[in-house]
């Protein structure tokens, strides 16, 4: 589905992102770890066309990614930034309406509002309520339904786990099992490295700006550089 | 006298609210000051002036004509002195030194073409007045504030039910963030642009008619600024709050103190509440939880 070749990425002078290859099968969850300023969220805001590549290629579905956040978006690519970034000024709803701003039918948005909160009940109570007085765990649910709302083909998630408590990562991480089964595919920056790396069906190991390492995800939870650098584990 | 002057402030109040709401909503979306609003503003009021003097249109057409050409001008306004900073994300101090340049190139520009002189607008409105409970009042008065009025709802109402107004809104919140939800950052901030310029087109030509027309009337945009600083930058309601307090405020400060000291006191008023109420009036610090 998607194909990433070569990928350089610079901020100015400084290199972020040297020779990246990935590819990303299609109803597939892949995940990405590494430690801060490894590059994932430099990795997904190119692929979400927030940031432009140095050099390189990245193919999406059979042709080159467009150059503009909104034609990707448009091409069925949402990236669901880190920090999950709401507009705080709005209220969850007009939240999810901008989620859908690309779209057109009235009635497909109203039924996947309903089919967020039945994702999300507890976003049914707070529709009415601006976006920023809501809780970190609130808020995670409410980026990702508007992510969703979209209706994209390939989800980009951006460290979702990020300040949440224990039981609220489970259901972030329950949540996006559930979006993989009805069919979207999801490609996961983390440094939750555990919980990423045992639902992934495809998984890399970014350190520095380039991958260490690649593997199927149950695999690379087993790799004795995985255990040690990311999962605290020492034999 | 009270009603009346209560009604002239709410004239000039609406103006200013005008004048406000349209700096504001370039503010809340771009984050800068743009001072090249007032020389729209003043082309829009010679605009009005030619469509009723040489052209010879009714009112509603000379009005019609300020707000499409001031738009289109805000439009242009943006697209040659902004769009390229925008680009290179720019630091808003730039964008700032454009928008002064601007407005001194378009006032420059008036004074070599047209002239320095001042016209005052043909008496269509100024000499009539209705009396309504026994105070009679200017029609020109009236004509303002039910005009501002109806702008400013219709401009409130876009922003809150509309996809594009949403847009704007959350934009403004962070454009980033809207450009991945499918927002052509470019399209929209033209639309600001557009939206803004159209309300100049009005305060033009209504600044026009009150007062007189001429290179340098853009400067009356500090009491815009004045407006919305007391009503909280980049907050609407807060602009139309500020614009009409001010309004009235200095059309009470004009008939029963002195004319004279009436923008010393305007000013004196904005030091005072930045001293106090340094967000403004309806100045919001709205934080995101983390």
């Amino acid at each position: 589905m998607l194909e990433i070749k070569g990928l350089d990425v610079k901020y100015g002078q400084i290199q972020a992102l040297r020779g990246i290859n990935l590819r990303v099968g299609a109803g597939t969850i892949v995940a990405v770890i590494g430690a801060n300023g490894a590059g994932k969220s430099t990795l997904l805001m190119t692929l979400a066309g927030l940031l432009q590549p140095a050099a390189g290629q990245i193919v999406y579905q059979g042709r080159a990614l467009p150059a503009k956040a909104h034609e990707v978006v448009a091409r069925g690519i949402c990236l669901v930034p880190e920090r999950r970034r709401l507009y705080a000024n709005l209220t969850v709803k007009e939240n999810l309406l901008m989620g859908a701003f690309l779209r057109h039918d009235r009635d497909g948005i109203a039924a996947d509002m309903e089919k967020m909160y039945e994702l999300f009940p507890i976003l049914k109570q707070r529709i009415k309520q601006y976006a920023g007085t809501l809780s970190g765990g609130e808020q995670q649910m409410v980026a990702i339904a508007r992510g969703m709302m979209s209706r994209p083909q390939l989800l980009l998630l951006d460290e979702p786990s990020l300040g949440l408590a224990p039981l609220i990562i489970e259901a972030v991480f329950n949540t996006i099992k559930e979006i993989k089964k009805q069919g979207t595919t999801i490609l996961l920056a983390e440094q939750n490295a555990f919980q990423a790396l045992e639902m992934a069906d495809q998984a890399f190991v970014l350190e520095t700006g380039r991958i260490i390492l690649e593997g199927e995800g149950k695999v690379l939870i087993e790799h004795p550089l995985v255990r040690k650098a990311y999962l605290g584990i020492k034999h | 006298m009270f009603i009346q002057t209560l009604i002239t402030g709410l004239a000039i109040g609406g103006i200013y609210a005008l004048m406000a709401v349209g700096y504001s909503l370039v503010f809340s979306v771009l984050n800068f000051s743009n001072f090249a609003y007032g020389s729209i503003i003043m082309l829009g009021a010679y605009i009005g002036y030619y469509s009723l003097t040489q052209l010879g249109l009714p009112v509603p057409l000379a009005v019609l004509g300020s707000i499409l050409g001031a738009a289109f001008l805000a439009y242009l306004n943006e697209k040659l002195a902004y769009s390229t900073l925008r680009k290179r994300n720019a630091s808003s101090l730039f964008f700032m030194i454009s928008a002064m340049g601007t407005a001194i190139f378009l006032e420059n520009l008036v004074y070599a073409t047209i002239g320095s002189r001042f016209y005052a607008f043909p008496e269509v409105l100024t000499r009539d007045n209705i009396t309504i409970f026994g105070t009679s009042m200017g029609m020109l008065d009236v004509f303002a504030i039910v005009f501002s009025f109806i702008a400013i709802y219709a401009l409130h109402y876009f922003l809150q039910n509309t996809k594009l107004g949403i847009a704007i809104r959350a934009a403004s919140y962070d454009a980033q963030v809207s450009q991945l939800n499918g927002v052509n950052i470019n399209k929209l901030v033209s639309l600001v642009f557009v939206l803004a310029g159209a309300l100049a087109g009005i305060s033009g030509v209504f600044l026009g008619m009150k007062y007189m027309v001429y290179p340098t009337m853009g400067w009356i945009t500090n009491k815009a600024y004045i407006a919305a600083v007391i009503g909280g930058l980049g907050s609407l309601p807060g602009a139309v709050a500020g614009g009409l307090i001010l309004g009235v405020l200095e059309t009470f400060v004009s008939a029963y103190v002195s004319s004279v000291i009436r923008d010393v006191f305007s000013f004196s008023l904005l030091i005072v509440l930045l001293l106090i109420l340094p967000a403004g009036l309806f100045g919001k610090y709205l934080e995101e939880k983390v």
